[in-house]
């Protein structure tokens, strides 16, 4: 018994993660969540761009695989942008990005009536990594002429007078990758100076912490976590809410056979 | 005797406008309750590309509260005069910009603005460079205001960023000592600890040869410009030496067209070199996949069907380090791993055979090679290392006791 | 030939590793403009490099499928994948391949059809297998063998649950003890980590620069 504790098949133990998962979000269990201050730092910048009626520059660095994370997030992100009429420019650094950062414009677009051009505009993406974040700062143009569709931007209401990186109120990278550590922060915000966070995947926000002391980073929204006490801020709870119950109970059950293990592995110490 | 009323008059009049221009008057009301601005001065913003001014002037005792500061720009003495910069009256004290103007207590007692631009007539105008600027300083508070000096400056773009004057010291003093104990390397023998994951290769490679199973080399997901890849490819080029020594067959998958075609060149002259240029198969080294998790299907797909005897991962991983290692830990093969992801060191720690940390993957290239040169940049950047230990601890100490000079040195900008 | 491929490539990194940290220094706009012209330059290499990746790519699935290697059949289905989204990208709404992409939702739009429900879907299944991964991990190397390892799981335990709203519900201190280990041993080690990578990174860009490391040319040094 101790040895079959001791070795569990892992079958075993995917069976119980998918039932802690599972079941919760079938459930549509809420539970209630507290923000932390890195968020509520977040927040509070685009409370300040929408007092001083800015505009932020939004840039969506990941792809299908962290959408689950990642999609969220931005929704939250865009419905506090738009209930408070801040204008919203959207671009992508990851070849997958453009069809997610897509639907989740124009969804939360439409679900405050933002016109497209006057209010938010989506440029698309560019490959160059670092080097598109370079030339954002050098000349936005040299980056993005025009926005996914081909309109110059000087064609657009909303991007005619943009013309570096400096010209946005905030920066926010929604990122899967290394975009915030090795490209937005050495080519971007410490060249340029803009005020500047990120939203990350929840392995990825470790790695952040020291931009987050050096001040370099405003805030930071580290995963689905992250995108949860947002949407408590926002005031609309939504999938990142309800994946919170979901990530509880699949925590419970990793801590619980941790602890087995650990059971199993004392008494077969003392045997 | 009939023209005196009349010169005293023009007199007072040209007292006036000397005085507004010149000593800071009084505007609305006269009756100079708000403070003067004193000691105002404008030069060309420093450490920048030009096209900005910097306007700087003495704090006052005390301001009213509401009280704006206003700038006035123009390209004459004579106007007309455009609004330039705005900023509440007790912000934008020079404390706030050391790198620009210190860390002394003066910075405490000083305004500045930085002028790049202004609402001209027919819309925003960006400054000029060599071009001579007239600045007119005002505050403001309700109805009242007072103004200071005009004061003239041009904007020039700089060929040094004295800012970065702390990063290029102490980037030269490590480099140096890098380069010097590489030369010093040259006349001296130089020991290096022991990397366990290091010595465990051959170990892996003589195993893959013994069971006659491939080796399979990982890449990270990171591109050619990256130094882990770099650390990855030189590493590649010692496995394919003894690889080709050994007869052993070699399968290395990038994520990356650019990181396969070096791996390829890298592969193919490390079997030129041992004397095997037949057993090179360029098809052994592809792209196994662009995106994240299709080179780890990819990849993970290759560890099942083919179960080579060892799996080589090196470089930057993300996400797909737990994915590789636990599926490559299912397989039996011996696992060596060598990454400066820290997030992901955990995961490999965990999951593999040995595992290669930080800068130990750096270091991998020259402890295999075992060439003095490379070696004695091993022993330069021991050396960084107890410099900065010594900044750091003596650094945090005379913070402690309120001396942050150290600290001061140290940030940057 | 060895000029082609050892000297010049030698003589390149030289040059654009001195330029590179030189105009780091030079706020002049002079050298701002060769930065932004060298960004250009990097990003048609990057899209260069796509291409590259496609032939690779492709190529090595053709030899998969002319030999007919075990699981010969996968190589074909990235045929079939990549035929199927090529076919839309070109038909584009009937648009043709050199006009902007066409809009409309995944209902309308072949290729966000596409996109949505394969990629997005078979991505995220990857990525979500990661939990099933970690799981089957921590259980099998969290073992208090040692005191260290009792201190280190001891950690784990408190960060996993810190970090859901769960651990506020067990106690009002786990999360705060979270965000304590995250943001002070946890950043701690990461900064000395950090360090030496930087030191390593310093040194590897010498070595390169200054040609004394030529490994990554193919081969060995000399």
């Amino acid at each position: 018994m101790i040895q079959w504790l001791m070795n569990i098949d892992r079958r075993i133990i995917f069976v119980f993660v998918f039932l802690g998962v599972a079941l919760p979000l079938l459930a549509n269990v809420f539970l209630p969540i507290k923000p932390t201050r890195d968020v509520i730092a977040v927040y509070d910048q685009f409370e300040k761009v929408a007092e001083d009626e800015g505009i932020v520059l939004l840039s969506f660095s990941y792809g299908a695989s962290t959408e689950p994370e990642m999609q969220p997030m931005a929704r939250a992100i865009l419905r506090h942008c738009f209930s408070r009429n801040i204008k919203v420019v959207a671009v992508c650094l990851w070849p997958e990005a453009p069809g997610l950062a897509r639907k989740v414009l124009e969804e939360i677009g439409d679900e405050f009536g933002k016109t497209y051009g006057e209010d938010y505009a989506f440029l698309g993406f560019k490959p160059g990594n670092f080097a598109v974040v370079l030339n954002m700062g050098q000349d936005f143009r040299d980056a993005f002429p025009q926005d996914n569709w081909g309109t110059p931007l000087e064609e657009l209401a909303l991007t005619r007078d943009v013309r570096t990186l400096r010209d946005f109120d905030f920066v926010f990278d929604l990122a899967a990758g290394d975009s915030i550590e090795f490209w937005w922060i050495p080519y971007g915000q410490e060249k340029y100076g803009f005020p500047f966070a990120g939203g990350c995947t929840a392995v990825m926000a470790p790695d952040l912490f020291p931009f987050l002391q050096s001040k370099q980073m405003v805030g930071l929204l580290g995963g689905l976590a992250g995108a949860a006490e947002y949407e408590t801020l926002v005031g609309r709870q939504d999938k990142a809410t309800a994946g919170m119950s979901a990530q509880s109970m699949a925590h419970l059950i990793i801590v619980a056979f941790i602890l087995f293990g650990n059971m199993a592995f004392f008494l077969s110490r003392r045997r | 005797m009939q023209n005196k009323p009349l010169s005293w008059l023009v007199g007072l009049v040209f007292l006036g406008v000397i005085a507004s221009d010149c000593q800071g008057q009084d505007a609305q009301n006269g009756r100079g309750s708000l403070p003067l601005i004193d000691n105002t001065e404008a030069f060309d913003t420093p450490n920048d590309a030009g096209n900005s001014i910097t306007l700087t002037w003495a704090r006052p005792r005390s301001i009213p509260e509401g009280g704006v500061y206003k700038a006035y720009i123009a390209e004459s003495r004579e106007g007309p005069y455009y609004p330039a910069s705005e900023i509440a009256g007790g912000t934008n004290l020079q404390s706030e910009e050391p790198e620009t103007f210190g860390y002394g207590d003066a910075a405490w007692d000083a305004h500045f603005i930085h002028i790049a631009e202004y609402a001209g007539g027919e819309g925003v105008v960006s400054l000029q460079n060599d071009k001579t600027y007239y600045v007119r300083l005002e505050l403001h508070s309700g109805n009242r205001s007072t103004r200071a000096p005009i004061v003239t400056a041009s904007a020039q773009g700089n060929y040094f960023n004295w800012k970065k004057l702390n990063n290029i010291v102490l980037g030269g003093l490590l480099s140096f000592l890098i380069l010097g104990f590489i030369s010093l390397a040259r006349h001296r023998d130089l020991y290096i600890r022991r990397i366990g994951g290091l010595e465990a290769l051959d170990e892996a490679l003589g195993r893959a040869t013994e069971m006659g199973k491939p080796v399979l080399f990982i890449h990270g997901l990171r591109d050619m410009s990256q130094i882990s890849t770099i650390a990855a490819v030189n590493i590649l080029g010692r496995v394919a030496s003894r690889t080709a020594e050994y007869d052993a067959a070699l399968r290395v998958v990038a994520p990356d067209p650019v990181v396969m075609s070096v791996s390829q060149e890298t592969v193919q002259a490390s079997y030129f070199e041992a004397g095997r240029p037949d057993a090179f198969n360029p098809d052994h080294v592809f792209v196994a996949g662009t995106e994240q998790f299709s080179y780890a299907a990819a990849t993970e797909g290759i560890m099942v069907r083919e179960r080579p005897a060892a799996h080589i991962m090196m470089g930057y991983f993300y996400a797909e380090s737990l994915l590789l290692a636990e599926t490559g830990s299912t397989t039996g093969a011996i696992q060596i791993a060598g990454t400066d992801a820290f997030t992901q060191l955990p995961f490999f720690v965990t999951t593999c055979d040995y595992t290669l940390m930080g800068e130990e993957l750096y270091a991998a290239s020259a402890y295999l090679s075992r060439e003095p040169k490379l070696l004695g940049s091993l022993k330069g950047q021991d050396a960084g290392k107890a410099i900065i230990i010594a900044a750091i601890v003596l650094g945090a100490l005379l913070a402690t006791v309120d001396i942050p000079f150290l600290t001061h040195v140290f940030t940057p900008h | 030939m060895i000029f082609l491929s050892r000297t010049l490539p030698v003589i390149v990194a030289l040059c654009f590793g001195v330029l590179g940290i030189g105009i780091y220094y030079v706020p002049h706009a002079a050298a701002q403009n060769l930065e932004r012209e060298l960004a250009l330059w990097l990003r048609v290499v990057f899209a260069f490099s796509y291409l590259l990746g496609l032939y690779s790519l492709l190529n090595l699935h053709w030899q998969r499928i002319r030999q007919r290697v075990e699981g010969w059949g996968y190589s074909a289905m990235v045929y079939v994948g990549f035929g199927l989204m090529m076919l839309f990208v070109i038909h584009n709404d009937g648009q043709g391949p050199f006009a902007p992409q066409a809009e409309g939702t995944a209902a309308e739009n072949g290729y966000q059809w596409l996109f949505e429900y394969v990629q997005v879907a078979c991505s995220s299944t990857m990525f979500s297998i990661l939990a099933f991964f970690i799981a089957s991990a921590a259980y099998r190397t969290f073992r208090a063998r040692t005191p260290e390892a009792a201190l280190l799981l001891v950690a784990a335990i408190v960060v996993m649950l810190g970090r859901v709203p769960i651990g506020a519900y067990i106690s009002e201190y786990v999360p705060a003890a979270a965000e304590w280990l995250l943001n002070v041993p946890n950043l701690a080690a990461k900064r000395g980590i950090l360090l030496g990578v930087s030191l390593g990174a310093i040194a590897t860009s010498l070595r390169i620069i200054f040609g004394i490391e030529r490994s990554y040319l193919g081969g060995g040094d000399e």
